[in-house]
């Protein structure tokens, strides 16, 4: 009796198809490419990452070049000393930064994130360490699919120890930015490092190896928010990779004598090396998508396959989409002038703000533990302790004189307040004032600090002077 | 009393490396911008004079206060994600007094 065969459908629950409902992510293992942009992608590696690894070991005088040194609460870059009151210097060199990027972005699309970015620089690095160790693309996926063996477990062993040096070695040199890397090396080789700045270098290597050897691509699509936001900066005529279907389709493979056009075919042979060169995995015949990190690899891989067919380069291509379009090409547009211009005039005014700072600081700090002392004479006396900032080159003799209180006295503990270049100094200070000349329980006084050598050179800060409730007002 | 099934929350069925991301990540960020803008106007040594704090040195301080904040600042993330999360199953109508 032959029955119809009844196809075995599996039946799950409920609830484990709906825990299913994402696809759970599939590595991702992008194939070797050579090429005009990929060779440009190296060259931006060792660039970028030379500098990061060079610069803090650049002296300047006889201090590091470049040095955010955090104890002593003062960030060295070349011949500048910056001290927290600089802080609003680090917020508009920030918004400088963003502003660039804008900028940058409406001209040339994603050109930082698939040459410049960190993510992708460091991605490069480790996965070049990969390929080394794991082989191209079909020895690397062969390998995942291996069972594990003593061969399979010396492969990644080796891949990850040299991550993880890579890694370390990249943590130490983040930390060496904000404490001087030549005694950070010495006391490491000594095996004494603070408990801090081992964390630190653990911390930064653990996100270096997370980020680089293990993320690599979801970084861009899950943590990046520049990816987010960047195609908010584009139009028409902003750079983008675009693949011609004018020109590729429709696709098919064929032989390279064939005479494609006669046969109704485009250029493209649907070989599919763009989708495997890709480092996200996606097909860029699709059109430009939220996952191209603008990289080029698709570039250069079709690129060499038309060469090898005998076709004309630029099947896919940078392009913008006003240019597809066969429309002109534009640079100077809107956006690009606004961008630009407002850059212009902001690096201009931060520069001019810098480069015209007043190289003195001042900073007045009540003492706190009474709100008011009284002399044995009767005085109403205050004590404060001034902040003396020397951010000249030079040293300097300081005077220290009071306003806005009217017959108030000030009271130095030593006269002579010298402070070296670069250095605070504390003064304690103290200013006594007859409690009938107070007006207010709480009154107004402005410190006053010149510069002996330089009457030019001096800065005031406000401050408050404490007394009882005045005689009148009771 | 039957609802309505309100299905599962879309948030629940991201992938769990994007939920994590959207937790860790942006606190991160935002405890850093705090963590420098606190100590570039709080010197950690004046805060590290009052009674019962412990002694640290001020790199000490500057990370203790970074994960102080980011601490802070991923409890805000993990109860946006949280709310974000809420699904209600939709109203059934009903008769209203005045006949709508």
């Amino acid at each position: 009796m032959n029955e119809p065969k009844v196809p075995d459908i599996p039946i799950e629950f409920a609830d484990e198809v709906e825990r299913e409902l994402y696809a759970r992510r599939k590595k991702i293992y992008p194939r070797e490419v050579t090429g005009r942009f990929a060779s440009l992608r190296t060259l931006a590696v060792w660039v970028l990452l030379g500098i990061y690894y060079v610069v803090p070991w650049l002296r300047w005088d006889d201090r590091q070049m470049v040095l955010f040194d955090l104890p002593a609460r003062k960030f060295y870059i070349l011949w500048f000393a910056f001290f927290p009151q600089d802080f609003l210097f680090l917020t508009f060199f920030l918004i400088l930064c963003a502003l660039s990027l804008f900028f940058f972005t409406s001209l040339a699309g994603r050109l930082w994130c698939g040459f410049a970015c960190p993510q992708t620089v460091w991605t490069e690095v480790f996965m070049w360490i990969e390929r080394k160790f794991e082989g191209d693309r079909a020895r690397r996926q062969k390998l995942d699919r291996a069972p594990p063996t003593a061969r399979k477990f010396l492969i990644k062993g080796g891949k990850h120890a040299v991550w993880i040096v890579f890694a370390l070695w990249t943590g130490f040199t983040f930390v060496g930015f904000f404490t001087p890397i030549g005694d950070l090396a010495q006391r490491l080789a000594q095996f004494a490092l603070g408990p801090w700045e081992t964390f630190w270098i653990l911390f930064y290597a653990l996100a270096t190896y997370g980020n680089a050897g293990w993320m690599r691509e979801q970084v861009c699509i899950y943590m990046c928010p520049y990816a987010r936001f960047q195609s908010a900066m584009f139009d028409r005529d902003t750079m983008i990779i675009a693949y011609d279907p004018g020109r590729g389709e429709p696709r098919g493979s064929r032989k390279r004598s064939v005479d494609h056009k006669a046969r109704g075919l485009g250029d493209c042979i649907d070989c599919t090396m763009c989708v495997q060169v890709c480092p996200t995995g996606i097909d860029i015949r699709d059109g430009l998508q939220y996952q191209c990190i603008g990289c080029a690899a698709c570039i250069d891989a079709c690129d060499a396959v038309m060469d090898k067919m005998e076709y004309p380069r630029g099947l896919i291509r940078f392009t913008t989409e006003n240019a597809v379009e066969g429309k002109p090409v534009r640079v100077l547009r809107t956006r690009t002038v606004i961008y630009g211009t407002a850059l212009l005039l902001l690096s201009a005014g931060v520069l001019a703000a810098v480069l015209m700072r007043t190289p003195l600081g001042l900073d007045v700090l009540r003492d706190r533990n009474a709100l008011y002392r009284e002399t044995p004479q009767g005085l109403v006396e205050n004590v404060y302790t001034l902040k003396v900032i020397n951010m000249d080159e030079r040293e300097h003799r300081y005077s220290v004189e009071i306003a806005g209180l009217p017959g108030a006295r000030l009271i130095l503990e030593h006269d002579d307040v010298r402070v070296a270049p670069g250095e605070v100094l504390a003064v304690p200070v103290r200013v006594q004032v007859d409690p009938y000349a107070l007006r207010h329980a709480s009154s107004s006084l402005t410190f006053l600090v010149k510069a002996v050598d330089d009457p030019d050179l001096g800065a005031h800060r406000e401050a408050r002077f404490l007394g009882p409730t005045p005689v009148a007002a009771r | 009393m039957q609802h309505a099934d309100p299905g599962p929350s879309p948030i629940a069925t991201l992938p769990a490396v994007q939920r994590v991301s959207a937790v860790l990540w942006p606190s991160f960020l935002f405890a850093g911008v705090a963590t420098m803008v606190f100590f570039a106007l709080i010197d950690p040594l004046v805060l590290l004079d009052c009674q019962g704090v412990p002694p640290l040195s001020r790199t000490g301080a500057y990370s203790l206060g970074f994960f102080l904040f980011w601490l802070l600042t991923a409890g805000a993330s993990m109860c946006t994600l949280y709310f974000l999360g809420t699904r209600i199953p939709p109203r059934k109508p009903i008769e209203e007094p005045d006949g709508s």
